[in-house]
């Protein structure tokens, strides 16, 4: 196990969900799914999307959570409550305001899934961060190291300055607590 | 390039050093700011009193038309129609404390200012904070037209015009116009025009911000350009009545002050007036046609007129009520602008708190019952409703409020304690419950105080700039 290196359990991109800049929400949920419906190594079936600019560089991820968020409407009291914050408000009383505010506006309408639905990918996926890099010669114990460090649940492995693949957070756990019971007592 | 646009390209230089992480250039608000014709224009003065022996030290400087009370040194800086008060600077020995902490100071307090430009800024010198007890610095500032600085220790800051930083020592921060600030602390912060911010950590935190779109008639800003709105316009417009009481060296006395009451010769005081015992009209007051009854006070930049205060008023630096009648012990916060009309008065009830930075704009007659905290914008009874609550209510809010724009948080009952005890405090120390000799304040002391003059270079490179000057008791 102390010789796993990050390739060794990362996912190949070729294998992964991929839309590029532009696309609508829908048509990359649908990717996923076909993405999920192809991938039978694992157990653990695929849950975000990369997203590549017009070059084919990965320029984004969208997470189940990002997927949500895209839901939401444009509250315009997001600004408010973020000048609250600002000015040393706490975090109970955003909160309450926050619920206060939610509760005028529903999420699961019609209206407000068709306009969710065309959203561009762009819009509200998340850009990769510093922290969410690891070589794919890397030990399993810098990866877990990085992994716990961050909020990221998966990790873009390179090699050569490409992303080549995927280090996801449940192989990782699966990986190690599957060493873990083949301990001898 | 003469010696005083040196100055002012430095000191604008330096204040956008501090502000880089802001991302906020003051450059273009400065280009308007001081015609540099204007500065060998004027004289400036300080006050010569026993209470408060003058000790000051220009260097390096222009300070046209500013007034400079007790201990203070200005160096490498531009003041211009500035007011620095030194009047409650904390001598040696004296101590402070600090929650549990007590402290004695090594030497008296001093105002230091340097590489710093204030136009037409108040300085007041309450200081507050114990990490500098014998020094109010402000250094690396740039504070536009008509801006407090009330015991707020400033690092590197741009105030807007009509900005209040009250109790607060800032540092690298942008203060929006007509913005009040009373935080303890805050560094890195940009506040946004027409924020009203008071939070005492702990125990309660207030905030309110002016819809910009309905500010922008009252006071606004933009690169390149002056300032601009109706509280511009409105000091523009009386600004003549300031030139005769500067222009004479002595004024001729009004008879009908009571002793006990005091009036400064650069007051501008029109016909007729009414001035009761203890009541305290200090330098840049504007008073016409009012009524000011036992211990009011009109601090400085203040405008008075067509109304009548009943007794113990409070009307802060910079505020301004127009046609209305005030009960007894009312509180007119800072830069607050109560605008009643001939036809239609502005009534406020008696022990009413108005908060710094309130706007009261009315064309119908308004009727403010006794004993409310007001706060915002107010145009009708509507807004009042808004933008008020009873200092009761408000005493027993806990954790959590929000009404209109307004949002609270904490102990509502030790709000409303702090803005009550800091009304008793000045007027206490403004002399309004004097009798017998005793609970002497300023209103009576300044009858003390005389004032010397002081001339910059008027012609040459250095025109404009004062010389070096140690002013000694």
């Amino acid at each position: 196990m102390e010789h796993y290196l990050v390739k060794d359990l990362m996912v190949p991109i070729s294998e992964y969900a991929v839309v590029v800049v532009g696309t609508p929400l829908i048509e990359a949920i649908r990717v996923l799914e076909k993405a999920q419906e192809i991938y039978t190594i694992s157990k653990y079936q695929h849950r975000a999307i990369l997203v590549l600019d017009e070059n084919g560089h990965i320029v984004g991820k969208i997470s189940q959570l990002r997927a949500l968020k895209a839901l939401e409407p444009e509250f315009e009291f997001n600004d408010k409550i973020a000048e609250l914050q600002k000015f040393k408000f706490s975090e109970a009383y955003i909160a309450q305001l926050q619920n206060k505010y939610r509760s005028q506006r529903k999420i699961i309408t019609e209206s407000a899934l068709r306009e969710a639905a065309n959203k561009k990918v762009e819009e509200f996926m998340q850009a990769p961060s510093p922290g969410e890099y690891v070589s794919d010669d890397c030990s399993l114990d810098t990866a877990i190291l990085q992994l716990t460090a961050g909020p990221h649940l998966s990790l873009l492995v390179t090699r050569d300055k490409q992303i080549v693949g995927i280090l996801r957070i449940s192989d990782v756990f699966a990986a190690v607590f599957h060493e873990m019971m083949t301990l001898k007592p | 390039m003469n010696e005083l646009e040196k100055l002012f390209n430095r000191i604008v230089q330096r204040v956008n050093i501090n502000l880089r992480e802001l991302n906020f250039d003051v450059s273009p608000f400065a280009i308007e700011l001081i015609p540099p014709d204007q500065m060998s224009k004027f004289y400036a003065f300080y006050g010569i009193t026993p209470d408060h022996p003058p000790d000051l030290h220009f260097e390096h400087s222009a300070i046209a038309g500013s007034y400079f009370l007790g201990k203070s040194r200005v160096r490498n800086s531009l003041l211009y129609k500035s007011d620095i008060r030194g009047d409650e600077l904390k001598h040696k020995d004296q101590t402070i404390s600090f929650k549990n902490l007590t402290l004695a100071l090594t030497k008296d307090e001093i105002i230091d200012i340097e590489d710093s430009a204030l136009i037409k800024t108040l300085v007041h010198n309450y200081s507050h904070d114990p990490e500098t007890p014998e020094k109010f610095f402000i250094k690396d500032t740039l504070a536009m037209d008509y801006s407090n600085i009330h015991g707020s220790p400033s690092d590197g800051c741009f105030l807007a015009p009509y900005a209040t930083v009250d109790l607060t020592t800032m540092r690298d921060c942008v203060i929006g116009a007509y913005s009040y600030i009373q935080a303890g602390e805050i560094s890195h912060l940009n506040v946004d025009p027409g924020t009203i911010w008071v939070n005492s950590p702990g125990k309660f935190n207030f905030f309110y911000k002016y819809p910009l779109t309905l500010l922008d008639r009252y006071v606004s800003l933009s690169p390149d350009k002056v300032p601009w709105g109706i509280l511009i316009d409105f000091i523009e417009e009386r600004k003549i009545e300031f030139q005769r009481v500067f222009d004479f060296v002595n004024l001729e006395a009004i008879e009908s002050i009571p002793k006990t009451a005091s009036l400064d010769r650069y007051a501008v005081v029109l016909p007729n007036i009414k001035i009761a015992d203890n009541v305290l009209v200090s330098q840049r007051a504007y008073i016409e046609n009012s009524t000011l009854g036992r211990g009011a006070n009109a601090q400085e930049n203040c405008f008075i007129i067509n109304s009548h205060l009943e007794a113990y008023n409070v009307t802060a630096h910079g505020a301004k009520i127009i046609e209305a009648e005030l009960g007894s012990g009312t509180f007119v916060g800072f830069n607050s602008f109560l605008c009643g009309k001939k036809e239609s008065r502005l009534k406020i009830g008696a022990g009413c708190v108005i908060m710094p930075h309130t706007i009261i704009d009315i064309e119908q007659a308004l009727e403010i019952p006794a004993n409310q905290l007001v706060w915002g914008l107010v145009r009708d009874k509507a807004e009042l409703a808004k933008n008020s609550i009873a200092l009761e209510k408000m005493a027993s809010i806990e954790p959590s409020f929000s009404q209109g724009e307004m949002h609270f948080e904490g102990n509502g009952a030790l709000f409303v304690k702090a803005f009550k005890e800091r009304i008793q405090h000045i007027l206490e120390v403004n002399g309004a419950f004097f009798a017998d000799g005793k609970n002497a304040g300023h209103a009576q002391k300044n009858q003390k105080l005389s004032l010397n003059t002081i001339q910059p270079f008027q012609f040459g490179p250095m025109e404009g700039m004062y010389p070096n000057i140690r002013i000694l008791p």
